[in-house]
């Protein structure tokens, strides 16, 4: 009999508030609402309170997916974040006992940005194939906000707080398929909180430094170099997608449909003509959440399951590329 | 494409205001070079010429002239 993994179901959650293009607009006086919509595709993003924890909201949308899934079936948690609740213990100790899982699996944090839901679910597939688990629980949640400038509107215009859970089980039929992944940590500078680990310490006196295009930050914070992000980006994503249709032995006509990492409209966008993907495969919305990181691709694929883009039996390619650098994609069968 | 035709081209994907642009206007003079007009003009120049900007290379631009000279002048008719 084939081992294989399956895709269960998919859960999001999102923080309360929100901040629109209009507050943006109104605080810096830079950009109006509607060139931020048309550029990057963003109208509004969810913004975690000041008390609100990655940790708080994987909790929340593992309570959630559990609502309907029998929680002592889960025998393995990961949990994808880069803003851990504490540097010790690991947030999904914490998790565990939230959720009220059995002490009897295995729990563990995996530090990843935006390729992190391709290596959640390559982990899930490995660990279900290898028996080590038949049942997982894959947590997404990022609080980039937190480390975000208040004057940077660049960047508080691109990122959104968000969390995901998905329930991945034994199948007897394999639904996840090969995968391709990449690294080149000689991008490390170009997306990068510098300060606040054990490399250079929280400074309580930091400097401001102001961007070309007037965007203030400090090294305490998330400081992106838009432009090389871009090259990265298109220098690597259409290799990716190619490596990953031939280790797959498939071609772009065998594709139902392609959800890339939803970092923002223009990005994508560009992507998709330089690849040449049909604009009717090819899933572009986020709208009301800005670029969630790691959740973006499940959040997509819930919404394309939702809205009935997606059907059973579809064929999807997941590729998922940023801050490391770090990229993966992936090919599944819904 | 002509030089001149460049400069169009290029105020169009940027969405730049385009009056009275000339081969030695200041790029970051011009109203509406922004991080999103930025980004537009790394996806041209890869798009039409194969040619990838650098943020330091786009940085230390000056004027078209300069931006023509990193892309190549053979590559514009004369």
């Amino acid at each position: 009999m084939t081992m294989g993994t399956k895709i269960l179901s998919i859960e999001t959650h999102f923080p309360e508030k929100t901040l629109t293009n209009e507050q943006l607009s109104l605080e810096f006086g830079r950009w109006d609402p509607d060139k931020i919509e048309s550029k990057v595709g963003i109208r509004q993003r969810h913004i975690a309170a000041k008390e609100e924890t990655a940790g708080d909201m994987a909790a929340l949308v593992g309570e959630k997916i559990l609502q309907s899934y029998d929680k002592d079936k889960i025998d393995f948690l990961f949990f994808c974040t880069q803003s851990p609740d504490y540097f010790l213990p690991t947030t999904a100790c914490i998790l565990q006992n939230k959720l009220q899982l059995r002490t009897n699996i295995g729990a563990f944090d995996f530090n990843l940005g935006c390729s992190g839901y391709i290596y959640g679910l390559a982990l899930a597939k490995a660990f279900i194939n290898a028996k080590l688990a038949k049942s997982i629980l894959l947590l997404t949640s990022e609080t980039y906000s937190k480390h975000i400038h208040a004057r940077d509107l660049a960047n508080r215009t691109i990122f959104g707080d968000a969390a995901t859970a998905t329930i991945l089980e034994y199948s007897d039929q394999e639904n996840i398929f090969e995968f391709v992944f990449g690294t080149d940590g000689s991008g490390m500078n170009n997306l990068i909180v510098p300060n606040g680990c054990f490399r250079n310490a929280f400074d309580f006196n930091p400097t401001e430094i102001t961007s070309e295009s007037g965007d203030i930050y400090t090294k305490n914070n998330l400081i992106m170099n838009g432009p090389e992000i871009f090259n990265f980006t298109i220098a690597s994503v259409p290799i990716l997608f190619e490596q990953c249709l031939i280790k797959n032995n498939l071609d772009v006509d065998d594709l139902d449909f392609v959800i890339f990492h939803q970092a923002n409209k223009y990005i994508i966008e560009y992507l998709r003509k330089k690849i040449n993907i049909p604009p009717s495969k090819f899933y572009s919305n986020i709208i009301e959440t800005g670029n969630t990181v790691s959740s973006t691709i499940p959040i997509a694929l819930l919404d394309s399951i939702n809205t009935k883009k997606v059907k059973t039996g579809d064929r999807i390619l997941l590729c998922g590329f940023g801050v490391g650098y770090s990229w993966g994609a992936v090919i599944i069968e819904i | 494409m002509t030089k001149i035709e460049f400069i169009k081209e290029v105020a169009i994907h940027c969405e730049l205001a385009s009056d009275n642009l000339t081969i030695n206007t200041m790029l970051k003079s011009i109203k509406g070079f922004d991080s999103f007009a930025v980004l537009s003009l790394i996806a041209f120049i890869d798009e039409f010429f194969n040619v990838k900007l650098t943020a330091k290379q786009i940085q230390e631009l000056r004027d078209f002239a300069s931006l023509i000279e990193l892309i190549g002048e053979n590559r514009f008719e004369s």
